[in-house]
């Protein structure tokens, strides 16, 4: 009888718990039926108060930003509210986890379950994208951009519209996030253990060797911070040129376009230059295996004395490094300069996020471009760049008055408002969070007097090359070199293979693809199809 | 006449055929439905034309396949880790679950069960975390023990020669409490008649092993032996992606790798479909030449 009764018993419990969690969902669906009828018939163009709000649905790729990875229900969001409220919209935003973007995006198109608004991550032809536009998946633009988008078309530089429009049709298919400074990464020190050695900051890349060998002696445990795949520690890779990423073909005497690691007398100086750190321990023996998370705390425990990180960081990681070790005092300075005086960090897309509209979300399609051509308001700019009045800033004598928030919480806050939720501007940095402390003055000053006076930028091919995509042995990544140029590359600073040796992968790469690769690029730089330099 | 009976028959036992409707459905559903996916091998698959608007393109995907300068060293990373992993991982479940068999004391047998289950639960990305913790050259547990003996640090996931033993290494300690679980229960099955028997007739635990744990347990090794090696060129991707580095992948390269790489990050999807058919197809080779050897061999079989 008591065995009978606790089986009775977990059967309950189970049906419960089985009936709890399909209630909910049911009462969502039932709740978003109701109002869907309602929210579609917005044809009126007067735009009268008593509108109701064109209600849409949104994909968005999560980008790690804590603020929303850790919402129960971002849709409930007091911000999105507030941005509906403001902006007469419904939105329904549908997450896109940041590390499993593509897949998803991928099984969106697939099922065909495609939401009214996509948000790409850079050009028509990404592979996030699964060529949904040019299977026609997507509105044209251009027409509506005309009639309800002419601030959206004032604020994007044309450079960003490039990126957006089809090169064959010229339709616009895109409304651009942009990054109206390409060089993003910055070279950052520790200035108090440079003063501690008695060095100056170093400009080429023989001081900075000695630098580094200065902060060996007393005892910084990582001088360099190395990390996986030269992910954020290219930084001599740039001093000689030689990235060979998907944006650095370069144009050599011969009149071939060929990736920029084919410089091969300035490439083995560079791959010499981590050999010499890797022998002498100016780098982490395991550099070839620390990934984001060690990296990062590596830096912000004080373990390290140069590394390269997006300049925009600064405030952050500044106060994480500082409560973690008192005296420690960072700056960001010119990279290193190698042969031909130049240095710095491959150069990003000027496209940070892009948005495209469902062709079936046709009938909505003006009210979403009105959504977006907001975003460039100065009303936006407030909102997104502070938060609510009364709440998060007051305002005095008709001033905001903002407080710049220094926990973690209320940085997550600040990330996912001035980055996430602002979906159109420019994402170089925030103007008005930074213009209110030191280190965010220190920031912008980096950005508009240094490092818009760096970086290396070759010519990128989009649509990618077919040769690449048949290849993946051979495709470079945004920020990291071909796999099979990369095993070699580590191979030799590891010291398994001669610096050399590396003649015998170029012969390697041109044997298993390579020149295809290179056939193509140079056809498709010569004839100006969708090559950008 | 017949035919009524066996109707008869269907109606008197109704309950396990309703029983047996969900399991029925579950294989039809997802194991039988998703089968004619594989069409796609061999198309020029595009993802808004669907199945049936896509070009057919005969066997050229895998013609590519079989061309690629890489696949030698792939499919031998892939056979090698299969052998290993059947040669270790199949093995070690036994003799444990042979030695757990033999613990007297059941609080202690049922600690150290629990404690060996646990691994199994984590993901491989955990996994991985708390091998490259244990293997860094610098600050790793493995490393300082060695420099106990006056030996360097070694860098074993940057070495090539280490990673089989890892990828088998990492896969053993996260499983092996697990795959006892179906054994013991076999064990746990045998008339404990039979070794009274045979202690009287002075049989010592050894021999009592030999001679009455060991052919008990036969047939459900047999069974276990032929659907592992049905898996045998699965050997899984995530488990190898977690450990893989450029100057590893010489070693550690599988095809479940290569699919993801070159099929689906490059959105080639009738090209990775075309290779999971092959290894679909050496599988269910495998499989069948094992089960008729088997059949002849023990009389123990699949089908």
């Amino acid at each position: 009888m008591t065995r009978f009764l606790t089986r009775a018993g977990v059967l309950l419990t189970t049906f419960a718990v089985l009936v709890a969690c399909s209630g909910n969902n049911g009462g969502n669906e039932e709740a978003n039926a109701t109002k869907s009828p309602t929210a579609t018939n917005n044809g009126n163009e007067t735009a009268d108060e008593n509108k109701e709000p064109v209600k849409f649905s949104i994909s968005m790729r999560t980008l790690n930003v804590a603020y929303v990875e850790k919402h129960p229900d971002i849709n409930e969001d007091k911000y999105v509210k507030k941005l509906e409220e403001m902006t007469n919209a419904d939105l329904d935003i549908r997450l896109i986890p940041h590390n499993e973007y593509q897949d998803k995006m991928v099984q969106m198109f697939a099922t065909n379950d495609i939401p009214d608004v996509v948000q790409g991550s850079g050009g028509l032809s990404g592979a996030e994208l699964a060529g949904a536009v040019a299977n026609g998946v997507f509105l044209p633009l251009n027409d509506l951009l005309e009639e309800h988008g002419q601030d959206l078309l004032k604020f994007i530089p044309e450079e960003a519209w490039a990126r957006m429009t089809d090169s064959i049709t010229g339709n616009i298919y895109g409304i651009p996030e942009i990054l109206s400074n390409p060089s993003r990464r910055a070279t950052w020190i520790r200035t108090d253990l440079l003063e501690k050695v008695g060095k100056d900051i170093p400009t080429t890349v023989e001081e900075t060797m000695e630098v580094l060998r200065a902060f060996k002696e007393i005892g910084v445990e990582q001088p360099f911070a190395g990390r996986q795949n030269f992910k954020y520690s290219d930084t001599f890779f740039g001093a000689y040129d030689v990235f060979g990423y998907l944006n650095q073909f370069k144009l050599f005497p011969d009149g071939q376009v060929k990736p920029s690691f084919f410089d091969t007398e300035n490439m083995k100086k560079a791959i010499q230059v981590y050999k010499t750190m890797y022998d002498e321990g100016l780098i982490s023996k395991e550099f070839a295996t620390v990934e984001s998370t060690d990296f990062r705390s590596n830096i912000t425990s004080g373990k390290v004395g140069m590394w390269s990180m997006n300049a925009n960081e600064l405030p952050i990681w500044g106060a994480q490094l500082k409560s973690n070790v008192p005296e420690a005092e960072i700056a960001l300075i010119p990279s290193p300069v190698g042969t031909d005086g130049k240095g710095g960090y491959a150069h990003y897309n000027p496209v940070t996020r892009s948005f495209y509209i469902n062709a079936e979300a046709k009938d909505k399609a003006a009210d979403i471009v009105k959504f977006f051509n907001w975003m460039v308001s100065e009303e936006a700019e407030l909102f997104f760049s502070f938060g609510i009045e009364g709440e998060d800033y007051q305002v005095v004598n008709g001033e905001p008055k903002f407080e710049v928030p220094t926990d973690t919480e209320g940085t997550d806050k600040l990330r996912y408002l001035n980055y996430w939720l602002w979906m159109v501007q420019d994402t170089t940095y925030n103007k008005m969070v930074s213009s209110l402390s030191d280190s965010g003055l220190q920031m912008i000053d980096a950005f508009d007097n240094m490092l818009s006076k760096e970086g290396r930028r070759g010519i990128e091919f989009d649509p990618r090359l077919d040769a690449l995509i048949q290849n993946p042995d051979l495709t470079p990544k945004s920020d990291e070199m071909p796999p099979l140029v990369l095993e070699k590359v580590l191979r030799i600073v590891y010291g398994k293979d001669s610096v050399d040796s590396f003649d015998d992968v170029l012969e390697e790469y041109l044997s298993k693809g390579g020149n295809d690769v290179i056939k193509e690029a140079t056809e498709r730089y010569n004839s100006k199809e969708n090559a950008f330099e | 006449m017949v035919k009524q009976s066996k109707l008869g028959y269907m109606w008197k036992y109704k309950m396990l055929y309703f029983l047996s409707i969900p399991g029925l459905l579950y294989f039809l559903v997802f194991k039988y439905v998703p089968l004619f996916g594989s069409v796609i091998a061999f198309q020029d698959f595009n993802l808004f034309s669907g199945v049936f608007g896509s070009p057919w393109v005969g066997f050229k995907h895998f013609e590519r396949m079989f061309s690629h300068y890489d696949f030698i060293n792939i499919l031998k990373n892939t056979l090698l880790l299969g052998m290993y992993d059947i040669l270790f991982a199949f093995t070690a479940p036994i003799i444990l679950a042979l030695l757990l068999n033999e613990v007297r004391l059941m609080l202690y047998k049922k600690i150290i069960q629990t404690v060996m289950y646990a691994p199994h639960f984590l993901s491989w990305v955990i996994v991985s975390g708390i091998f490259v913790g244990i293997l860094s050259p610098e600050s790793g547990v493995l490393n300082v023990m060695i420099g106990w003996f006056g030996i360097d640090p070694i860098y074993f996931l940057g070495d090539e020669s280490y990673i089989r033993t890892i990828l088998v290494g990492s896969g053993l300690w996260r499983d092996v409490g697990w795959g006892t679980i179906i054994y013991l229960a076999a064990l746990a099955g045998i008339n404990p008649d039979l070794y009274e028997a045979a202690e009287i007739d002075g049989a010592g635990r050894w021999k009592q092993t030999l001679n009455i744990t060991l052919p008990a347990l036969l047939p459900v090794v047999t069974i276990l032996f032929l659907l592992k090696i049905g898996d045998f060129m699965d050997y899984g991707f995530e488990r190898v992606f977690v450990f893989q580095n450029p100057l590893n992948i010489q070693n550690s390269e599988i095809l479940d790798t290569y699919i993801y790489k070159a099929g689906l990050r490059q959105l080639q999807f009738s090209y990775a479909t075309a290779i999971g058919v092959f290894k679909s197809v050496v599988g269910l080779t495998l499989l069948m030449i094992a089960n008729t050897l088997s059949k002849k061999a023990t009389g123990e079989s699949l089908y």
